[in-house]
Order: C-alpha cells, then structure tokens, then sequence
C-alpha cells in the first residue's frame, strides 16, 4: 500500500496528462469509498446518498469561482457538507436497513432537485470555469484527500470510536445497553464521512471546469461508491483501495476494449461477489491465508 | 449503607395495558435477588424499566441512591448497571474478546485502552469458562455459549449490579448446575449484586436468597425461597386454587 501511494506520489512527474487524468479520477474514487466506508461499512447503515456531498462541494465552487481562493473553498466545501449532515443526520439515522438506504437516496435527489430548480430560476442551464488551476495541483489535491480519507478509516477502524461503530452495527440495542452512546457516534460517524466528499466535489469541479446539476448530483456516483466497496470488503483502509483499484482498472480496460458489455460484465462482476463472496477482496485474500497457514501446519507434522 | 437499587411505586402501561403497577422494592449490595412470575407478568419490563431501555409511566427508580428514569440505557450502563437479554443480543461477527471489549470500553469500567480492556475482559472470559472461545466469533458458540456470552459481557462493563434475564432458559440440567456456580463465584469474587429472572425453579430456589413474585404486573410476594414456596398467594396463583 505504501509503495502505491509513493507511486500515485512521483506520477504527475513522469506521466503524461492523460495518465495524470486517469491517476486522478483513481484517486477521487478511492477518496469517496473511504469516507463512504466511515459510516457505512462501520455501522452498517448503507448509504446511497453519498453524492449529495459531493454535489455540494461541486455547487459551492462553482459558485464562488474567482470570488474567493480556491483551496479556502475546498476547505469551505468540506465544512459545508459536514455541517449539511449533522442538520439531516439526527431524523436520518433515525431510520435502519432499507428505510436508510431509500431515505438517502431520496434526500440526494431533493437536493438535486431543488438546485436545479434554483439554477434554472437564476437562468443559468451550466456554468464554465475558466482560469482553473493546472493539472498537477488538482492532482496533488486530490492526492491529499484520498490519502486524509484512508487516514481517516484506518483511524476509526481502529479506534474505540470505531468499536462502538461496529458493536452498533451489530447491535444497535445492545451496544447501547452496554454503554455505547449510539445516537452520538451515528451522528459523528455521519459528519466525518460527508466532509471529504464535500471537498473532493469541489476539487472536481475544478478539473471538469464545466457544470450541470445533474452531472455533479448523478446517482451513478453513489452506486460506484457501493460496488467498489463491496468488491474492496472488510471495513479497514485495505478493503477500499483493493476494490477501487479492482474495478477502476476493470472500467478502464473495459471502456477501450468492449464498452458495450462494460456495463453487462460489471453486473455479473457484482452478483459473483455478492453471492460467493460477501467479504469481498479482503474477505478472499483472508481465507486464502488461513488456507495456506492450514497447509503449513498440516506439512510441518506430516 | 442504604440500598443500592431502590424501586418506588413503578409503573409501567403500554397504551390500554397495565404492564406492571405500584412496584416497590430494594436490592441490598450484594444480594442475589430472584424475580418470577408467569409470562406476561412483567419481569423483562421490569429489567427494561431499570436499565433505561423503556420508560416508566410512574413512579421511581434509584441506583445508588440517584434517580435514573430519563436517563439513556449507555447512561444508566456508564453508572454501573448491566443487563442480559432474554433472547440473546451478541455482536455475531465480533469475536468473543471483541464482544466484551464493548463493554469493557464503554460500561461503568471506562477501560478506554484496548490493552486494559482485554486484559479484563480475558480474566472475566476465564471466570465464566469462555477463555477457549476468546477468539471465535459469537454466532459460532452454542445457546448456553451465547447465554455465558451475554453474562461476560455485563461483567466487562464494570457493573455493581447485574440484571439476568432467563439466562439458564433453553440449558440442559448440567449446564443449570455450572451456570449456578459460575453465578455464585462472580457474585463472590466481584461483589455483585444480582437480579435474576427465571423459570427454572429449582435454580431460582437455590440461587436467592430473596424472590419477588409478579403477577400480572403486580407483586404479590416477597420473601425468602422458603416462605415463597409456602405462601399461599403464589400457590394458588400457580397451582391453581388451594382448596
């Protein structure tokens, strides 16, 4: 993981800008399936809202471009988005399992809905930005981020905050009778994974320079985030990047090759591992090491 | 010293339904107090009551001499009470040291470092004769595992008092006998006090020193095992008129 990281460092240096391109995008994913992972792969509440943070980020630079510096409003973005979650987070996370799932879904589409419904009042269809910083800055902020966000789950999984998370995850009412404040460690659970995606909008925002509600607001964002860490599994740092990397490099092969039955091999792709194997990556690179510490064992006294 | 939980006049009606009325009673430090009564008569309501997961509609309740109705279940766990549940609540994917740990980080205890926290939690496995298991995961242990589980994890937390709701319901009449002694020594060796739902009688007779009898949300009795198994009241309310 370390020599990944050296490597996504020294890129911009040595590649062109379509690999600098391509690390980017990489990196912006594996930001938001980490941060998604703070709360929904330690508390088992399954967001398919993700995006809204996102979205807000996004929206925030947009419209502040060339009002204010940029890095302020990244920072600003983040605030924003966790500020965002801890007023729905309370009602939200009120609600379990598929309640929560549809609930998210819907409240990213409310958002959605009701910029698009500001914009096009201000008259406004899309918005360019010109004048956005070069390439490798956007990179290297990109770069900080994923690597704040998988910090951040390593962090917490190891946490005593992060065993209360799983213990509620497991069992809301008995973790709380056995101490844990559950209410409060949903809602911080909740905020911490919204502030990156809040940022990693607005540094998006910057790359693509060109704005529609509906691009920044796509639920097709939230879905990948959920593929990619159920491909990843386990719910410590590892899990992310190994089903980031798995299906990120499987999109691009895919998109040259046969862009048609991207979108067929991806499903089937998700069904396999759904069904043999809910532990994803992790859960695989596990058994496979117990299998041959098993093997051992069984060679050292034949 | 005064009593560390003290019941005053509680009540407990869901909508129409008078799930327990005009309770009152005091559990001294120490003591294992037994609590029985036919299903339905308002004993897992009871635990529910004085470990903040519901709320009563009356009276009050007092541990250590500070009133805890309104306050949160993690709240009442923090002051130092635990609870089981009747049907068993692990953490299924958790190992067995992980489920205690929860309680061990978070209960009356406040052991906030992982190695502190094990370390208790590993003597409390040895007590109930779960070391073994330390590193299997939850749902991998047997009924009477789970029921042992449940107990390890409420003495993890630190607790002064432990409410055990049906935890030898289900077991063979082996496993009543060592659940008896293991309750015995934790009592003993950590000072608890104990209140104990149960249907097994045999157990409960043994086990206590005081019952309480409920009956359709009323208690109808307290005593020693002996005076319950004479008291007229209880006969007839489980056997049927005593001619």
């Amino acid at each position: 993981m370390a020599l990944g990281m050296v490597a996504m460092a020294v890129l911009p240096f040595v590649a062109n800008d379509y690999l600098v391109g391509t690390g980017l995008t990489l990196l912006m994913w594996l930001a938001l399936t980490q941060s998604w992972c703070v709360l929904s792969k330690m508390t088992g509440y399954v967001s398919l809202g993700h995006v809204v943070f996102y979205g807000l980020g996004a929206y925030l630079m947009v419209v502040s471009w060339q009002q204010l510096p940029f890095m302020l409003v990244v920072f600003g973005a983040g605030v924003i988005a966790a500020a965002f979650a801890a007023l729905v987070g309370l009602p939200v996370l009120r609600v379990r399992g598929p309640y929560f799932v549809i609930l998210t879904f819907g409240l990213a589409e409310l958002v959605k809905f009701i910029i698009m419904a500001a914009e096009s009042a201000s008259g406004t269809a899309s918005r360019i930005l010109f004048g956005t910083p070069d390439l490798v800055v956007i990179y290297f902020c990109m770069f900080a981020l994923a690597l704040l966000a998988t910090s951040l789950l390593t962090w917490v999984s190891r946490s005593r905050f992060g065993h209360g998370l799983r213990s509620l995850r497991e069992n809301e009412e008995a973790a709380e009778t056995l101490g844990v404040p559950v209410v409060r460690f949903k809602l911080i659970a909740f905020v911490l994974s919204a502030a990156i995606p809040g940022m990693v909008g607005a540094v998006m925002a910057l790359r693509s320079t060109y704005f529609v509600v509906g691009g920044v607001f796509d639920p097709m964002i939230s879905i990948t985030v959920i593929a990619m860490a159920i491909l990843g599994g386990g719910d410590s740092a590892k899990g992310p990047v190994l089903g980031v990397v798995f299906l990120f490099v499987l999109q691009e092969l895919l998109w040259a090759n046969a862009p048609l039955l991207y979108m067929i091999i991806l499903g089937a792709i998700l069904i396999t591992f759904v069904l043999l194997l809910p532990n994803g990556l992790v859960g695989l690179a596990d058994t496979r090491a117990r299998w041959r510490a098993q093997r051992a064992a069984a060679g050292a006294k034949p | 010293m005064s009593a560390l939980l003290s019941v005053r006049g509680l009540g407990k009606r869901y909508g129409g339904l008078t799930a327990l009325n005009d309770v009152s009673f005091d559990v001294a430090p120490g003591q294992i107090l037994g609590v029985m009564g036919a299903n339905g008569a308002g004993k897992t309501t009871l635990f529910s009551l004085i470990a903040g997961n519901s709320r009563p509609s009356a009276g009050e309740i007092l541990f250590e001499d500070l009133p805890v109705v309104g306050l949160r279940p993690d709240q009442i766990c923090r002051l130092g009470v635990a609870r089981t549940f009747q049907i068993v609540k692990p953490f299924p994917s958790l190992t067995v040291l992980e489920n205690l740990r929860t309680g061990a980080m978070f209960g009356h205890a406040q052991l906030r470092r992982k190695a502190d926290a094990d370390l208790a939690c590993l003597r409390v496995l040895e007590e109930v004769g779960l070391l073994q298991m330390a590193n299997r995961r939850a749902s991998t242990l047997t009924l009477s595992g789970q029921k042992r589980l449940e107990i390890a994890r409420c003495v993890a937390t630190g607790a002064r008092l432990v409410l055990l709701d049906e935890v030898m319901a289900g077991l063979t009449p082996g496993e009543v006998a060592q659940m008896i002694a293991t309750l015995r020594h934790l009592q003993a060796s950590r000072g608890l006090t104990l209140l104990v739902i149960e249907h097994v009688m045999r157990a409960l007779m043994e086990l206590c020193g005081r019952i309480l009898v409920l009956h359709h949300g009323e208690l109808i009795a307290e005593g020693s095992p002996t005076q319950i198994g004479e008291n007229e009241k209880v006969l007839s309310v489980y056997f049927g008129a005593h001619a």
